[in-house]
This record gives C-alpha cells, structure tokens and sequence, in this order.
C-alpha cells in the first residue's frame, strides 16, 4: 500500500527525463505490483519468524501451527531460554569466538597478499599472483581437502572451520585493484622518498585510506564464518560445541517433516524445541546479518563491480 | 633475521625515485629491496600451498587403490579404473544428471530473473522505491541455507503457514517440502529467494554505468522504450552478463552442498543427490577414499575445461572475459 502511494507520487517530483514518455498506467499498476508482491515473498516470512519467536506457547496453540503473523500475548521466554546459559548460549558464543578470530586471520592474510602483490614491478609479484589467480579455476576436491585437515590432525577443532577457507582469492583481488587503483602512487613514492618501509607505507598510507572496502572485506569474511554449516558437518562433526547453524540444523531436523522425523539427532537443547524457541535461534542467527547490512550495503557494489571488471 | 634487519635500511633508502632502474638489479638487490613485500605475502602463500596446492596434490590418490592404513607407496597405482567405476556407479549418473538439472535452472531461469529484476528496478523513477526495495530483495543473499531451508519448511512445510491457511479455510495440507516431484521447482524457488536479489544489484551497477546520454540521444531520434533497452541497455550490461556467464559454466557442476544436504533427509536422496553430496557421502561417510576422490577430481577437471573454454569463446565474441590474453 505504501508502496503504491510512493509510486503515484513519484512522477511529481520525479528526475524522470523530459525525453522520456510516461509509461501507461497500466504498466506502471503490473510494475508495482509485482514489486510489491516480490518483496513481500521476502519481507513475510522473515516477519513471521521474528513475530512468532515473541509468542507465547498459548499464542501459538491458538494459532496452531508453527508460525504465525501476529502474536496475540508475547512472550520473551525462548529468548531467556537461547541466552540464560546452557548448549545454545554456548554455541553462540563459540560462533562469536570463530567469526571475531577467522574474520582477523583472514583479514592479516588478505591484506598482506593484496598489498604485497600489487607493487609493480616487484620480485615474483606475477607468478605469486598466477598462483592465487588458479584458485578460481579448479577445486582440490573435497576429499583431498579433508585428508590434508586430518594429516594436521585439525579435525573436530575449531581451527578447522578457520583456516582451509581462511583466504578467499576474490576478496585478495578486489583489495589488490582497489589498493593499484585507488591509492594514488604518488602518495606511495612519496612515503618512500620520505625512508618510509613498506609496512610504515601500508600502515600509515595505504590502510587508513581504505577503511571502507577494508570493513565491507571484513564484513563479507565475517558472514562466511557466521554462516559456517559444510566445513563443520565435515570436520567437526565431533566437537560438543557446535556453530549455530548446525545447532539450527538439528532443531529443524527434529521436527521438519513431522511424521517419522528423526529427533534424535536433536542434542542442542534439553527437551524438543517449542516453535518459538526455534524462531528464536533463527532470529539469533539473522540479527547480526541485518546489523551488517546498511554498511555492506552503503559501499560494497561498487567494490564488487570493480573487482569483477578489473580482477 | 639479522641478515633483514641489516639489508634493510640501506634497501628502503634508495628506493624512490629508481624504480626505473628496477629491472637492471640483480636477483640479490630486489630481494633486499622486495623482501617486506614478500614477507607480507607469505602467510597467504603458506595458506595457498597448505590448504590448496596440497590438498590438490592429493588428487593422485584417485589413480590409486588408497587406504589410509597403509603407508602411502603401499598403495597399488590402479589408472584410470575408478574414472571408469564411476560410470557404471548406479548412483554417479543420477547424481551428475541432477547436478546438471540444477545449474540448467539456475542459469535458465535464475540468471534471467536477476537482469529482469534489475531493468525494471532501472526503469523506476523514485529513489525512495528503489532503494527500500533494494535493500529488501538481496537481504536473504547473506544468509545460511540452514536458515533459508528452516524459513521455508516454516512457511511451506506440513506444518507451516501456508498449510495452516489452508487447512483453516477446508483445504488439504501442504505437502511440498517433502515431495521428491516438487522438489526441482522448491529448490529453484529456494535458490531466487536466496540470490535473485543479488544478482540484480551486480547488474544494477553495470546499468547505472551506461551514459545517460546514449538514451537521450536516442529517445530524439524517435526511439522508443523498448527499442532503446534492446540498443543501449542490454548491450551497456553484456560485459557483465558474459563476464557471469562464464562463471556459471565454469561453476555448472558446483550446485553447493548445504541446499541438498539439508533437504535430503524430508525429500530422499533420489532427488537431492548432487556430486557434493555424493562426494561426501561415498568419500567420507562411506569411506571410499579413492572412488570418492576420483568423483571430485572428475568435477574439478571438468570445471577447469569448461570455464577455459567458456573464457575463450568470449574471447573470440570479442568479450573481455575474465582475464585477458597476456
């Protein structure tokens, strides 16, 4: 509705060119609502799970189902449940722990690589770069990687959910053409006139003028490892304290498809979980995405298209 | 360390202004000069060579009898049986077939959707409308499959919302989260759901980069809406639609993981099984190391070729691609 009223207005004050005609009110109604329709296949859902996490267990009853769109009594009982301590609050913390120390190991890797590969002219800079470059073609495989985490006995660690995927090639190549493009080289010959090193150079020049793709960087490692479910179902299968993806897995596991579902895969929590407190997890899981998101959204496209077009 | 702390002084000092000169030193002289360069490169080189390079070296054991018991020159060398193993496997081909069927719809319908996407948020007017609806559509691009399967066995599953509505107004309940024949469809509406919106900010940027001037000029000599998106706008993106292109048929054996994985137990592995998961299921879960590794290797080389070939026919189209003939 809002949107609809938006749009009807926008022609007024619209930066629509003179040379453009105006489209028909026909195509402009299909536009909006199809829009419209679009995001709501989106935005409801993820209504519902944050609605249905705040009810209380007579609200859904009532309801009847696993879901709902209003709550009728609220309620923040799952939430005390995920948080007062016990197996979620732990798995929540471990994900904290992985995402804050994966994020950081990634990041030293990814900036020192960038930087060192993108002075021209440097020793070997070619065929170091050919060699990360390879990594966009071809895939070692997933056993041959599991066999090399086994032979540094790194499995059921955490370390295992860190560092096989701790550097990702693209974001080494976005930096690179942000730090050959970007940071004007005069600056650079200047700081080396001065008797500045390379690490002063990277430190004092380099880095602080690239904050913004350096925190859009980190943002995208940090999802990744948030978002850890593969490397722990494969390396860590053994570990007591789970990512909270896998935890959510098991939640799901135990009631999706009703009959016949296997609860006892279930070990997160003590008894089967309520619909709210599963909702409750996924709320958990979604909020630090969403707090990330206006700065992932303010400076990464541009990031992504450069690097997409120059790498 | 010494040798470091003493070379460099002199090595930074006399670095401006020479760079000219760079190529007529010695091997010596750039390695003083160079080393804080390489130093700072090591550790992504160290976890190249660990965690990339020896693992793919591993891939010989695809030509090998292996067994982690014995030690590693105990393994008989066998050639290329496995490769042929793995296609007389009554479950390899399914598993390649739907590998296939998946990608095919991505890059059928998926792909398509992303550009449509973005030429009509491109022919909005009003910021305001653009960018609220921006910021909704590829929100779900940042996160997990575990959560975008949960979200949508809540709203589809038997139990879910929509089952709920229906069996409220008289209605059956819904039964698609685990029925094997909706399965494609579901996965496909999981995967827009998920990237859409995603694919349609990339080509907004490609669009927002096309000079406004071209449409003008255009519009004056009496072209119309349609007539300037086929001239100007597609043509203004295709570099960016080739430059995608590419990196979906390079990646058109690599579905994921997670997707399948975590549906597999509701639909049944007939349907879900995709070579990851078959990888991981006959590599890991079942222990055929060798058989397991022959399978990833066979997708690992058949991406290689594809997105190589997919490179050079853009090449010859006269596209950039994704990197350039040296």
């Amino acid at each position: 509705m809002t949107t609809a009223a938006v749009r009807t207005k926008s022609p007024r004050k619209s930066r629509r060119p003179a040379w453009d005609e105006e489209p028909s009110v026909f195509g402009k109604l299909v536009k909006a609502a199809f829009l419209v329709c679009y995001a709501a296949a989106i935005v409801l859902p993820i209504w519902a799970v944050v609605a249905t996490s705040f009810a209380s267990e007579e609200a859904l009853q009532k309801a009847g189902g696993n879901l709902l769109l209003l709550p009728t009594e609220l309620s923040a009982q799952a939430y005390r449940e995920i948080l007062g301590g016990g197996a979620l609050t732990n798995s929540l913390l471990v994900t904290v722990l992985l995402t804050a120390g994966g994020t950081a190991i990634s990041m030293v890797l990814t900036i020192g690589a960038a930087y060192g590969l993108s002075r021209p002219g440097s020793l070997m800079h070619r065929p170091l770069l050919m060699l990360v470059l390879f990594t966009f073609l071809f895939g070692p495989g997933m056993y041959p990687s599991y066999l090399v985490v086994q032979q540094l006995g790194l499995l059921d660690t955490y370390w295992s959910l860190i560092l096989p995927s701790a550097l990702n090639a693209f974001n080494l190549i976005v930096l690179r053409a942000f730090f050959m493009n970007s940071v004007p080289a005069e600056l650079i010959d200047a700081a080396k006139m001065d008797g500045a090193g390379e690490f002063r150079i990277l430190f004092k020049v380099v880095l602080p003028m690239s904050k913004a793709i350096l925190a859009v960087i980190a943002l995208f490692y940090a999802v990744g490892y948030w978002n850890i479910y593969f490397q722990a179902v494969l390396y860590t299968p053994g570990l007591e304290t789970q990512p909270i993806q896998v935890v959510l897995q098991r939640m799901l596991m135990s009631t999706q498809g009703m009959p016949g579902a296997d609860i006892g895969q279930y070990q997160a929590a003590e008894a089967a979980p309520t619909a709210a407190l599963k909702m409750a997890v996924v709320v958990c899981t979604i909020v630090p995405i969403v707090i990330m998101y206006p700065f992932i959204q303010k400076h990464f496209t541009k990031a992504i298209i450069t690097g997409a077009i120059k790498g | 360390m010494t040798a470091l702390q003493t070379s460099a002084p002199p090595a930074s000092g006399r670095a401006g202004g020479r760079s000219d000169l760079r190529r007529k030193r010695t091997l010596g002289q750039r390695l003083r000069h160079d080393w804080p360069l390489l130093l700072m490169t090591l550790p992504a080189l160290v976890q190249l060579a660990v965690f990339f390079y020896w693992p793919s070296s591993w891939n010989i054991i695809a030509f090998m009898d292996y067994s982690p018991y014995r030690s590693f020159w105990e393994n008989p060398f066998v050639g290329f049986a496995w490769f042929g193993r793995l296609f007389s496997d009554p479950y390899f081909l399914p598993a390649l077939l739907n590998t296939l069927k998946f990608s095919a719809l991505n890059l059928l319908f998926l792909f398509p959707l992303s550009i449509a996407l973005a030429l009509i948020m491109h022919s909005v007017v009003s910021t305001k409308v653009r960018s609220v609806f921006q910021s909704i559509v590829y929100l779900p691009y940042f996160f997990s499959w575990v959560l975008v399967v949960t979200i949508f066995v809540q709203v589809l599953g038997a139990d879910g919302l929509v089952s709920n509505w229906l069996l409220g107004a008289g209605g059956e309940r819904l039964d698609i989260m685990s029925d094997p024949d909706t399965f494609t469809f579901l996965a496909w509406m999981q995967w827009a759901w998920k990237d859409a919106g995603w694919g349609m900010i990339i080509f907004l940027a490609a669009l927002a980069s096309i000079n406004p001037s071209l449409y003008e000029a255009a519009a004056v000599d009496g072209a119309g809406r349609w007539k300037r998106m086929w001239h100007i706008t597609i043509p203004g993106i295709r570099p960016v639609i080739v430059l995608l292109l590419i990196l979906h048929i390079g990646n058109i054996l690599t579905v994921g993981f997670e997707q399948y994985q975590l549906q597999r137990q509701a639909v049944g592995y007939q349907t879900t099984e995709v070579l990851d998961t078959f990888v991981y299921y006959r590599a890991i879960l079942t222990s055929q190391y060798s058989f397991g590794t022959a399978a990833g290797l066979f997708k690992g080389v058949i991406g290689l070729i594809l997105i190589l070939v997919a490179n050079n026919v853009a090449h010859r189209l006269g596209e950039q691609g994704i990197y350039q003939k040296s």
